[in-house]
């Protein structure tokens, strides 16, 4: 009776150990088991500059979301953004890439606009603005620029 | 069956990009052309040269670029959410003085003269109400400075509400200064701020 009792308590902990693995490999990772909440927008960037999905979507630097997808599109990147639900993004919002100091990693950041009509969800974030390419400046820069 | 159909759309859609690449010079491009030669030509206009004549050309600059330029559109789309806050005669404020703004600062670049850049017309792409016009401008170093000019159609006519060189909007840019602005202060700290810059004999960089 009391080795038995013994094994089930070895038992139940091992099990809470495997759950607390996964949560933490879930939480870790970023990734979600019940599909994800909020909506799609869309983007379009001459130049995503090493954008990864799973990268930030920031408003005034607070996290409201998500890259979702990249893919090129008539050599284009088309980026898939997933934001937060009940977030509304007006539909002149401007979606740039910036870079989190100075050699840091990318993400997406959305200034809000002041249109009344806002994005449904599905829609397309029409102003974009590319990754700044330091090396692009520095050789304007250095091979003088007007 | 299901592929048939799925390669008559892929046909149509190749000859519908085909044609689009064939003559990319549409209405908002030829717009643009229209108004860039006309600066160039005002530069360019041997009457118009020599420092007492500076401010007839800045005068007439503006006249050709303002017809093409939606300043309230503009305007709007910088001061963003803010914009919903300010009564009809502060925006009209506003639109006026951003006008100015800009006319000074870029301006002051182009009134020294024209000096044999040259202008290509990409591409073109419009989609509904909005257009956009891609443009490199080649300066005598063999420079290439990508523009991008966002239109709107109003009526019938196009009208620049952004443009993006060098990738960077110009919109965007002026947006987040001002917010900036105007979260850690008032609106009238910004007109007062705008207004120095306007007067004042500081240039803006």
């Amino acid at each position: 009776m009391k080795k038995f009792d013994l094994e089930l308590a070895v038992g139940l902990f091992i099990i809470m150990g495997i759950l607390c693995l996964g949560y933490l490999s879930i939480k870790l990772g970023k990734m979600e088991i019940l599909g994800n909440r909020g909506y799609e927008l869309e983007a379009v960037f001459a130049d995503s500059g090493g954008l990864k999905v799973g990268s930030s979507v920031m408003i005034a630097g607070v996290e409201v979301g998500r890259v979702k997808e990249i893919a090129l599109d008539d050599y284009q990147a088309k980026v898939v953004l997933n934001i937060r639900e009940g977030l509304k993004i007006q539909e002149d919002a401007i979606a740039s890439i910036k870079t989190k100091g100075l050699i840091g990693e990318k993400y997406v950041e959305i200034t809000p606009g002041g249109a009344e009509e806002t994005i449904q969800p599905g829609g397309r974030i029409r102003d974009t603005q590319s990754a700044v390419d330091f090396e692009e400046l520095i050789s304007n820069y250095v091979f003088g620029k007007l | 069956m299901i592929y048939g159909f799925l390669r008559r759309g892929v046909f149509t859609l190749l000859i519908l990009l085909a044609a689009g690449s064939v003559c990319p010079a549409g209405e908002p491009t030829e717009l643009i052309r229209k108004a860039t030669d006309r600066v160039i030509a005002i530069l360019n206009d041997p009457s118009l040269k020599g420092p007492d004549k500076t401010e007839e050309k800045v005068r007439k600059i503006r006249e050709a670029v303002d017809k093409r330029f939606a300043w309230e559109e503009i305007s709007k789309r910088t001061l963003a959410r803010y914009w919903k806050e300010r009564t009809p005669a502060e925006r009209a404020e506003f639109i006026k003085l951003f006008g100015k703004l800009l006319e000074r600062t870029y301006l002051d670049k182009v009134k020294e003269g024209y000096s044999g850049e040259k202008v290509l017309y990409v591409d073109e792409k419009v989609e509904g109400r909005y257009g956009r016009v891609r443009v490199m401008i080649v300066t005598k170093q063999n420079t290439e400075i990508p523009v991008e000019y966002r239109m709107l159609k109003k009526g019938d006519n196009w009208l620049i509400y952004d443009i993006s060189i060098e990738g960077v909007s110009l919109v965007n840019n002026y947006r987040k200064q001002f917010s900036h602005i105007l979260s850690r202060s008032s609106y009238s700290e910004l007109l007062e701020r705008l207004r120095a810059k306007v007067e004042g004999t500081e240039t803006i960089d």
